[in-house]
C-alpha cells in the first residue's frame, strides 16, 4: 500500500518503462561483455629510467611454501638456503660463472701437505650484525657447533674428512683436531686425505659462522631451535622480524664489509600457492617469482612482452629410475641397459614444455664434464633395447612384472608414461605408491625395492657430489644407504677416489668424464630428465639473474624506483606473421 | 542503568565462559595437537616430550583448570611453571596469560598483537564503507521512493544481501585486481599506506552486505520519520527540504542504525574469516583458520575467547547507546 498520494501512471506507460529498462540492461550487458577487460600480457609497471644503480626500496618476493629455518646449520632446502644467503656470509662463495671466490676470507686459501691442509686469512673489518668483529675463533666455534652430534645438523657428512671430526661428532673428543686457530685472523684446516671438494663444503651455508655469544644466550633462553628464528649473521642483510606463516623481513646491514646492498628491505612472503603468487606477480604485487605455476609459466614463456624479464635455467638436478643392482632382473647389466634404451624421454619434454630436458647421463648440463655427445649416453633406441634384452637372455621379455616404487601422484603420472615403453620390450610394471618418509627409509635398505623413482639435487657444483654419494660402494649401508641402486664397481670406486684427491683440475675432470661414461653405460639409473627452473622479474628490478649455484640470488639487485604504471598495458600479442 | 549494565555484563561473562569450556573440550575431540604439530614423521619420544612441555600429558580437567588459572601452571616451558623461589606459579587466562602458540613459537598475546591491528583496520574501513554507501543509498531511495532510482537501489540491496563474500570476493579479485589492475591481488603490503591500499578491496567486499542492510533500514526509517508531525511542521514553516531532511529527519532515523553497528562489530571481527582467507589478509580471521588447521590449541582458545568477548561487548554497547540516544527507553525498569 502506498502511503503517500501519487499520480498513478497508466498501464501502457508502465509497460513502456519496463521495456526501456530491460533494453537498457541488455545494452549495458552487451557493452560490458564487449569491453570486458582481458588479462594483461605484459608487465604492468616499468622502472623510472635510472641508468646507474639506485639505493633504497623494498623487494617483495614469494617463498612459495614456508621457510623452514633461518639457522644456516640446518638450512638444507631451497628456501631456507635462499634466505640464509642474504643473512650470512661464509669464508668462500661462488661468482656468477660458478668459480669459487673468497668472501670473509681475504683470498683463496693456501694449500699445503699435498692438498691436505688449507690455511685461510680473514678479511679486515668483517662484522656480525651485532657489531662485533669476526675472528678465526668464530669460524672454528661455528664449525664445532655444526659438527657436534647434539646439534644434529644434516651437514655433518660433508666435513667428515677434517682430522678428528668423527671422534668429536661421537662425543669422544673435546675439539676437532684438524681445525686450528693460528691467530685472530688465521685459521687452518687439516684433512685426513686430500679432498678437492672440501672447499666446496666450506662454501655451503652449513659453514657460515654465527656469533657464539648470541647463540648461547638464545639457546639457553628459548631452546635449540631459537637461532633459526632470531638469526644474527654477517651477510648483507640483517634480520628484522619473522611472522610465522606470513613473512620474513630483512633490512640492509649498514656495516657490511663489501659494498652495501642497494635494496633497503627484503620481504619474503610465505604460504602463497604458486597460482596466487603468479597472479600477484603478473599484477605487479611481487617483484621476483621463482617457479610460477604451470599455466603462468607457459604464459610467461610465450609472452613477448615478458621476454626480457624472464630466465629459464637448468636446475642442477637429475631425475631417474633407480634400478637395484642386487636384485634380479637388474643384477643383469643388459636388462638395466634395455630399460635405459627403451624409455622415450621426449614424452616428458612434450608433457612439460620448457620444464624438463631429457637426461642422458648423471651430470646435469651446466656441470663439467657433462658431454652432450657422450658415446655411452642413454637415449631412446628401441632396437638397441630389444637387442640388450636378447643379450640378457630374455628375448621375449620378463615373465614377472617389475615393482616400481613411486612417491606420489606426480611420480605415478611419470611412471604411466613409461609403462607402455617398457611393455614394448616385454617388461610389465606394477606401481607401489608410498609416502616420502617410507620411500626414504625402505629404498635405503638393501634388497627391498627392485626399482624406484629417484633423483638428486646438487649440494655444491662438483661431479663428486653426484657420483661419490650416489654410486660409490662406500655409500652402501645396511640402512640409510645413499647408493640406493646398490651399485658396486671397484673400477668406478678407484676412479672416484683418485679424482677426489687430484689437485690438477684438467686431470680431475678427465677422471670424472671417465666415471660419467661408465655410469651411463652400466645404467644403475635409467636417467630421465633434468629440471629447468623459471625466474621472472619486474622491469624495474635491475641486475637480477639466476645464480648458477644458489639460483635465488638477491644480493645484487637494485630497484629502479619509483616504478611507473604502463600507460598502455599490452593486452594482446601482436599477431604472429 | 547501572543495574542493567551489571546484569548484562554478568550474563556476558557466563556466556563467554560456556563457549570457552565447550571449545576447550572440543579441541580434544578433534585430535591430538602434539601429533598434528610435529607431523606424521615424529618419533614417539618427541611427541611425549612435547606433551610434557605443554602439559598435554595431564588429565584434561586438570589442564582446563590450569588453563583458566584456577590451578597451578602445568606447562613446563612456561617461566611461571617453577618460580625462582621454588613455588608453582599460575599461567591461566585469569592471570592474563594466554599461553604459547604451538606453531608460531611465540606467545599467543604477541601473535594476536600482530594480527589484531590488521583486522581492526579492515573492519573499520568496512564499517566506513557500509555507512557511507549504505546511508547514502538509503537516503536517496527514501527521498525518491517509488521512482526508478529507488527501485534500482532496492534491487541492488536485495542482491547485495544475497551474495556471500565467497562469491563476490573471488569475482572482485579477478576483475578489479587481476584484469583491471586497480587493486593488489590480495595480501597485506609492506608500508602503512600500502596496507590501506591492500585493505580497500577486501573492505569493500566485506561492506557489501552491511551497506545493503543499512540502506534498507535507513530507507524505511526515513520514510517513517518524514511523515512525523515535527517534519511536517518544519516543512510548513517554509524550511527548505534539504534542511528538513538533514536537520530533522535523518537524525531521528539514525537510531536503529546505531544498534545495527553495535551488533555488527563482533561480526566484523569474527565474520571476516572468509574474506581474510580469500584476500590472504593476515588478520585474526586467517589466524583462526590456520590455527584450527594446525590444531594450535592456545591460539584457537584465545581467538574464541576474543570473539566471545567482542560479541558480548558489542551487544552491550549497542543497548547502552540506544538507551542514551532514545529517552523513551528506560533500562532500569
Amino acid at each position: 500500500m502506498r502511503s503517500t498520494p501519487k499520480t498513478e501512471r497508466s498501464r501502457p506507460a508502465r509497460w513502456l518503462s519496463v521495456g526501456i529498462a530491460v533494453l537498457g540492461a541488455a545494452v549495458l550487458l552487451g557493452w560490458v561483455v564487449a569491453h570486458f577487460p582481458k588479462a594483461p600480457i605484459g608487465p604492468r609497471y616499468v622502472g623510472a629510467g635510472h641508468q646507474s644503480p639506485q639505493s633504497g626500496g623494498t623487494l617483495v618476493f614469494s617463498a612459495g611454501s614456508n621457510i623452514h629455518t633461518l639457522d644456516p646449520h640446518f638450512a638444507y632446502d631451497t628456501l631456507s638456503t635462499a634466505a640464509c644467503r642474504l643473512l650470512y656470509d661464509g669464508l668462500l662463495d661462488y661468482d656468477y660463472d660458478g668459480n669459487m671466490i673468497p668472501s670473509l676470507a681475504a683470498q683463496l686459501p693456501t694449500v699445503s701437505d699435498a692438498g691436505r691442509a688449507f690455511r685461510f686469512e680473514l678479511r679486515n673489518g668483517i662484522k656480525f650484525h651485532n657489531g662485533r668483529e669476526i675472528t678465526a675463533h668464530d669460524i672454528s666455534w661455528s664449525l664445532h657447533r655444526l659438527l657436534s652430534e647434539t646439534t644434529g645438523s644434516p651437514g655433518y657428512p660433508f666435513y667428515k674428512s677434517i682430522v678428528g671430526t668423527p671422534a668429536y661428532h661421537r662425543g669422544e673428543a673435546e675439539r676437532i683436531e684438524g681445525i686450528r686457530v693460528i691467530d685472530d685472523k688465521t685459521i687452518e684446516f687439516q684433512l685426513d686425505e686430500a679432498d678437492q671438494t672440501f672447499l666446496n663444503a666450506l662454501a655451503m651455508p652449513f659453514a657460515y659462522p654465527l656469533p657464539k655469544e648470541h647463540v648461547e644466550k638464545l639457546e639457553a633462553a628459548e631452546g635449540p631451535d631459537a637461532v633459526g628464528r632470531h638469526p644474527v649473521g654477517a651477510g648483507p642483510f640483517a634480520f628484522s622480524r619473522w611472522e610465522r606463516g606470513v613473512q620474513v623481513e630483512l633490512h640492509r646491514f649498514e656495516d657490511y664489509w663489501a659494498p652495501q646492498a642497494r635494496v633497503e628491505r627484503m620481504v619474503f612472503l610465505e604460504n602463497i600457492s604458486p597460482d596466487v603468487a603468479s597472479a600477484r606477480f603478473r599484477n605487479g604485487d611481487l617483484d621476483v617469482i621463482h617457479r610460477p605455476s604451470k599455466v603462468n609459466r607457459l604464459f610467461i614463456r610465450e609472452s613477448k612482452a615478458w621476454a626480457p624479464y624472464r630466465a629459464e635455467v637448468p636446475s642442477p638436478s637429475v631425475y631417474a629410475i633407480g634400478l637395484n643392482c642386487e636384485l634380479p632382473p637388474f643384477d643383469n647389466v643388459h636388462v638395466r641397459r634395455a630399460v635405459a634404451f627403451a624409455i622415450d624421454r621426449s614424452k616428458l619434454e612434450r608433457l612439460n614444455p620448457g620444464e624438463v630436458l631429457a637426461a642422458s647421463q648423471v651430470l646435469p648440463p651446466m656441470l663439467a664434464p657433462y658431454d652432450p655427445e657422450l658415446p655411452t649416453r642413454q637415449q631412446f633406441d628401441l632396437e638397441r633395447a630389444k637387442e640388450e634384452m636378447r643379450l640378457a637372455g630374455f628375448p621375449d621379455g620378463l615373465s614377472e612384472p617389475i615393482t616400481l616404487w613411486v612417491r606420489g601422484e606426480g611420480d605415478v603420472r611419470g611412471a604411466q608414461l613409461f609403462q607402455q615403453d617398457l611393455k614394448e620390450i616385454g617388461i610389465e610394471i606394477d606401481l607401489k605408491m608410498v609416502s616420502f618418509a617410507t620411500y626414504l627409509k625402505e629404498t635405503g635398505k638393501p634388497r627391498v625395492a627392485q626399482a624406484a623413482f629417484t633423483g638428486w639435487h646438487q649440494d655444491f657444483p662438483d661431479p663428486s657430489n653426484f657420483m661419490d654419494i650416489l654410486f660409490h660402494s662406500r655409500s652402501i649401508h645396511p640402512v640409510n644407504s645413499e647408493n640406493r641402486s646398490f651399485y658396486r664397481n671397484p673400477k668406478l670406486d678407484a676412479i672416484l677416489d683418485s679424482a677426489r684427491a687430484e689437485v690438477d683440475r684438467e686431470k680431475r675432470l678427465a677422471l670424472y668424464a671417465e666415471a660419467n661414461a661408465i655410469l651411463a653405460e652400466d645404467a644403475p639409473w635409467a636417467f630421465l630428465s633434468y629440471a629447468v627452473d623459471m625466474f621472472a622479474w619486474q622491469p624495474y628490478v635491475k641486475s637480477f639473474r639466476p645464480h648458477p649455484v644458489w639460483l635465488n640470488e638477491y644480493r645484487n639487485i637494485w630497484l629502479d624506483l619509483p616504478r611507473k604504471r604502463v600507460s598502455q598495458v599490452i593486452y594482446e600479442e601482436e599477431a604472429a606473421p | 542503568m547501572m543495574r542493567f549494565i551489571v546484569q548484562r555484563a554478568s550474563w556476558g561473562v557466563l556466556v563467554v565462559m560456556s563457549v570457552v569450556t565447550l571449545v576447550f573440550f572440543l579441541i580434544f575431540v578433534a585430535g591430538d595437537p602434539a601429533v598434528t604439530i610435529l607431523g606424521p614423521q615424529a618419533r614417539a619420544e618427541q611427541i611425549a616430550d612435547f606433551k610434557a612441555k605443554k602439559g598435554l600429558d595431564q588429565p584434561v580437567p586438570e589442564q582446563f583448570m590450569s588453563y583458566l588459572g584456577l590451578m597451578p601452571c602445568i606447562r613446563k616451558d612456561s617461566p611461571k611453571y617453577l618460580r625462582a623461589d621454588g613455588t608453582r606459579g599460575f599461567c591461566g587466562i585469569l592471570q592474563g596469560d594466554l599461553g604459547e602458540s604451538y606453531s608460531h613459537h611465540e606467545s599467543v598475546a604477541n601473535v594476536i598483537g600482530y594480527r589484531l591491528p590488521r583486522t581492526l583496520l579492515l573492519a573499520s574501513l568496512a564499517v566506513l564503507f557500509e555507512l557511507v554507501i549504505g546511508l547514502t543509498a538509503g537516503i536517496i531511495a527514501a527521498l525518491r521512493r517509488n521512482r526508478w532510482s529507488d527501485t534500482a537501489i532496492m534491487f541492488a540491496t536485495f542482491i547485495g544481501i544475497s551474495l556471500p563474500t565467497y562469491v563476490t570476493g573471488p569475482i572482485a579479485l579477478l576483475l578489479f585486481a587481476f584484469l583491471l589492475g586497480w587493486f593488489p591481488f590480495g595480501g597485506y603490503g609492506v608500508d602503512p599506506l600500502d596496507h590501506i591500499y591492500h585493505a580497500l578491496l577486501p573492505a569493500l567486499i566485506l561492506a557489501i552486505a552491511g551497506a545493503a542492510t543499512y540502506a534498507r533500514v535507513m530507507r524505511g526509517e526515513l520514510i517513517e520519520t518524514l511523515r512525523h508531525d515535527h517534519v511536517r511542521t518544519a516543512k510548513a514553516k517554509g524550511m527548505p527540504m534539504s534542511q528538513v531532511v538533514l536537520k530533522h529527519a535523518i537524525r531521528n532515523a539514525l537510531l536503529p542504525i546505531v544498534t545495527l553497528i553495535g551488533l555488527s562489530l563482533p561480526f566484523l571481527v569474527g565474520g571476516a574469516i572468509i574474506t581474510e582467507k580469500i584476500f590472504a589478509w593476515p588478520g585474526l580471521g586467517l589466524l583462526t583458520i590456520e590455527s584450527i588447521e594446525s590444531l594450535d590449541a592456545p591460539v584457537i582458545m584465545a581467538v574464541v575467547l576474543m570473539f566471545g568477548v567482542a560479541v558480548q561487548v558489542g551487544n552491550l554497547l549497542a543497548d547502552i547507546a540506544v538507551a542514551a540516544l532514545d529517552p523513551r527507553i528506560r533500562l532500569s525498569d
